[in-house]
């Protein structure tokens, strides 16, 4: 039956609406394939027929189905047991997944991290603890696989034991981006690898955002943790809004242009992600059918330097989660301290010391950040 | 008739001292010039002889020949009209045979017998008064370059009917013949001295920027400046000539010697008292680079001798021409081989960099910063490995905004900076007074090991460091070197903690 199913997929011109209708309209795929062209003329634009016809011709049915078997790629299409339910509740939902490893389990809590690509510090931290929380707690997280935001959370939840699924905008035998090869290997371990795209299909930027919408659609909570004001992460959001998901997004300041996405998302009306711990135990409240807390949820540390000397308390406590260069710092203590402000060389001395510590870093030459 | 002048080639910034000999005698009448010529050599055949007619002397018809000795010896330009005119009028008899012993003449002539000035004039007098010879005359439009020479009488000719009047007469009626040139070095370098075109106090803030410049410039370590568009990189870029200690008697005719050859020198400024400050823009070629061009001339890293050379917009150089630096960053000086013979130019500068952090010229500010980071990493591997490798501090200046600018006050003029510099260097000196170099940058590792001894506690640091923040072993003596010159700087014999620290935020980061 797949084979017939792969066939009906790999058609081009017959966009995932057509293919509901199509099957609606017919018992399945196999039915469509052994229709004769005038059968077929009755039920469909002529340019639809050709394009099936076309198709039929240079298919070989077996041989192409077997090459996705040895790959181990499963073809779950609408019609099968298997088809996600959450999916299958979105408007017009695909025809076809393509999969490496599993779905995301039905009775699992699943909860959708995004965010962008280029994040700061702080979006790194942030989407590094709650991918933890999520792995501990055993909830399935959802994202793109993509750098920054997608990538560290996934990565994290698969740290902390978690299952993972990414969703991609390419075929799932397709790695990209391939510096996230590890992320990808692991994934296929411990979770899975999903698309819509036949296998070998390479990335394309137009091919992203409607990926985006099997995200928010695998989830049942969406959680943004670091966008700029117009940005695909927007997109996602829409299409959550639209299938009806719960949507929190992660403050930022106004200062941070990175952030002013899910400020503004806030505004409009998404739910608030204070913690870590805070969002899991709502989850728990909202979903406790899905969720029971398996422990006391890890949250977010922030080191306190309680070993540090009153002069690096100081220094440390000017230093941002975001680069600042030196001299913004004196500038910092300056204002604070005034005439008992550290010299330029002490600080130095105190910030190398605090790298050395490894509660810095140093980002470039002269530029300081906290870790977290 | 024959006669011998003496005249000089250059060869590289140095000079040959050439005999040009004149000989005319019976037979068919021609003009035939050997001895290893270039074209524009050759050409003095049509000018003296024109110059000469009108200066109302007439060539009679005789078969007149002329060897430029050593004939082995690539002969360019054209300063050797002079002595070839002097050595014609002398084998027709025109003055006694000794008027012209020890005697040198250059340059160009004119079809109306006026002389022209020439480029390389200064190391063509240097070399005459190291050989003992007593006088020089010269065009005098180059009579004050020439006369900065010690040691050597030179006198300036406009034309060569004064020549021939001065070579014809008494010993007694010489006198104002000719101008004769006074040495004014040490007033041009005086004069220099209280004169500062840029001063470091106009860069307000830039605090970390500033420090690096001024350790840069004590240790002569070479120096990259990255930030943001009008950061002030350039600003601060232009300012590290002056702060570099005041060019010595020796160093300023070394470098004039350079700028001569390549004919930089004014009548006004026959010598170079500042220190030089070359600035290529990126679409240089490799041979105005480093030296070269079918008539060899030195290149603008020659030109930066003793002085800084500034490339600005880094990564928009082709690799292909920074790569051309390594070889002469290495040995302070850049051999030229030709089919004529090789030429070297000493290329002893310090090299400083300034270019965008980023495509977009804002990392790491996040905020502004739309660079993704592969593109980061793409731009970051535009710049040349080798290259990175010889240059020992990075600093990242960042954007004063205007309203902080307004209220910030003035920094340290370049003279207080230079007094500290200049106390560094004397530090150096000392240090490696048995050494064949003169600053911390320059040190090998086995020089590191002898000079930069740790303390314990410094110890501790530097391997604390190494290990937590990733050195590489290079970055490692490079730090070490750094730190060298900060302790220097404060003028402190051991290095210390807080010298560390400092040198340790100057390295470079991959991003």
């Amino acid at each position: 039956m797949r084979k017939y199913d792969y066939f009906l997929d790999t058609c081009p011109g017959v966009g995932d609406k057509r293919k509901n209708t199509i099957l609606r309209a017919v018992k399945d795929s196999k039915e469509i394939y052994d229709m004769s062209e005038k059968d077929l003329s009755g039920l469909l634009r002529p340019e639809i027929v050709q394009a099936l016809l076309q198709h039929r011709e240079k298919w070989k049915l077996e041989e192409e189905y077997n090459k996705l078997e040895e790959k181990g790629i499963q073809l779950v299409t609408l019609p099968m047991e298997e088809y996600p339910e959450r999916l299958r509740r979105i408007p017009d939902p695909p025809f076809a997944l393509y999969v490496r490893g599993r779905l995301p389990g039905e009775e699992q809590l699943s909860v959708a991290v995004i965010g962008a690509r280029d994040c700061s510090e702080y979006g790194e931290y942030v989407a590094e603890a709650l991918g933890n929380c999520l792995g501990e707690q055993g909830i399935s997280l959802i994202s793109g696989m993509a750098r920054g935001i997608d990538g560290i959370s996934q990565m994290a939840a698969l740290k902390a034991g978690g299952a993972s699924y990414g969703v991609l905008g390419c075929g799932v035998d397709v790695c990209y981006p391939k510096s996230n090869r590890l992320l990808y290997d692991r994934l296929l371990e411990k979770g899975g690898i999903i698309s819509t795209y036949p296998p070998g299909t390479a990335p394309r930027a137009s091919l992203f955002p409607p990926r985006n919408r099997i995200v928010s659609g695998l989830c049942d909570v969406l959680v943004v943790v670091e966008a700029r004001q117009r940005s695909g992460t927007s997109i996602t959001v829409e299409m959550a809004l639209e299938q009806g998901k719960d949507v929190y997004a992660v403050p930022g300041r106004l200062t941070d242009r990175l952030s002013d996405g899910c400020n503004r998302m806030l505004k409009d009306g998404a739910q608030i992600f204070l913690s870590p711990k805070e969002f899991v135990e709502e989850l728990s409240m909202r979903y406790g059918n899905m969720l029971t807390l398996r422990k006391t949820a890890s949250d977010i540390m922030i080191p306190e330097g309680e070993k540090l000397s009153e002069q690096e308390l100081m220094v440390y406590q000017a230093l941002d989660l975001y680069p600042l260069p030196v001299e913004k710092v004196l500038e910092k203590l300056q204002r604070k301290k005034g005439a008992q402000a550290p010299e330029f060389s002490q600080v130095m001395i105190i910030l190398m010391g605090l790298c050395v510590k490894g509660l810095i870093v140093q980002n470039t030459s002269g530029w300081f950040s906290k870790t977290v | 008739m024959f006669r011998s002048v003496l005249t000089g080639c250059l060869c590289g910034v140095d000079a040959n001292i050439i005999h040009a000999e004149v000989d005319v005698s019976t037979g068919l009448p021609g003009f035939s010039m050997v001895g290893s010529l270039s074209n524009e050599v050759k050409e003095a055949r049509e000018r003296v002889q024109v110059a000469l007619k009108n200066t109302d002397f007439d060539l009679p018809p005789n078969k007149i020949t002329i060897n430029l000795s050593p004939a082995d010896i690539r002969k360019d330009g054209t300063c050797f009209d002079l002595p070839i005119a002097v050595g014609l009028l002398g084998c027709f008899g025109l003055f006694e045979e000794e008027r012209i012993e020890g005697v040198l003449f250059l340059g160009e002539l004119g079809l109306n017998g006026e002389i022209k000035p020439v480029n390389g004039v200064l190391p063509i007098v240097k070399a005459a008064a190291k050989q003992g010879i007593r006088e020089c005359i010269v065009p005098k439009r180059n009579l004050a370059e020439g006369s900065v020479i010690p040691g050597i009488i030179v006198r300036g000719a406009e034309h060569i009917r004064q020549v021939l009047e001065f070579l014809q007469a008494e010993e007694e009626e010489k006198k104002g013949l000719l101008v004769t040139g006074e040495c004014r070095l040490e007033d041009f370098l005086k004069q220099a001295e209280n004169s500062c075109s840029l001063d470091f106090a106009e860069v307000k803030g830039q605090k970390m920027a500033k420090r690096a410049a001024e350790i840069a410039a004590a240790g002569f370590h070479n120096l990259a400046l990255s930030g943001p568009p009008s950061a002030g990189k350039s600003m601060i870029a232009k300012r590290i000539p002056g702060i570099l200690p005041k060019l010595t008697i020796q160093e300023a005719l070394d470098v004039s010697a350079i700028y001569s050859v390549a004919g930089l020198l004014t009548e006004e400024m026959p010598i170079v008292t500042e220190r030089p400050f070359q600035s290529p823009h990126h679409t240089i070629s490799g041979a105005a680079l480093v030296g070269g061009g079918s008539k060899v001339r030195p290149g603008a890293i020659s030109l930066a001798h003793k002085g800084v050379l500034f490339l600005d917009e880094l990564t928009e150089f082709p690799r292909s021409i920074l790569e051309n630096l390594r070889q002469p960053i290495e040995d302070k000086r850049v051999n030229i081989v030709r089919v004529h013979g090789s030429y070297v130019f000493p290329t002893d500068f310090m090299l400083v960099c300034a270019m965008n952090p980023c495509k977009c010229g804002f990392y790491p500010d996040k905020n502004k910063c739309t660079c993704t980071e592969n593109e980061l990493h793409r731009y970051r591997g535009k710049l040349s490995g080798p290259l990175i490798d010889r240059i020992d501090m990075y600093v990242e200046t960042q954007r004063v905004d205007l309203r902080s600018l307004s209220k910030m006050e003035k920094g340290e003029s370049t003279a207080v900076i230079r007094e500290r510099v200049s106390k560094a260097r004397g530090l150096q000196e000392r240090r490696f007074r048995e050494l064949p170099f003169q600053f911390n940058s320059q040190m090998e590792v086995q020089d590191i090991e002898r000079f930069c001894h740790l303390e314990e506690k410094e110890k501790r640091l530097m391997e604390l460091a190494y290990n937590s923040l990733e050195l590489s072993a290079r970055t490692y003596h490079r730090v070490l070197k750094v730190s060298r010159t900060i302790a220097d700087l404060e003028g402190e014999e051991r290095i210390l903690e807080r010298h560390i620290s400092e040198a340790l935020a100057y390295r470079f980061m991959k991003g």
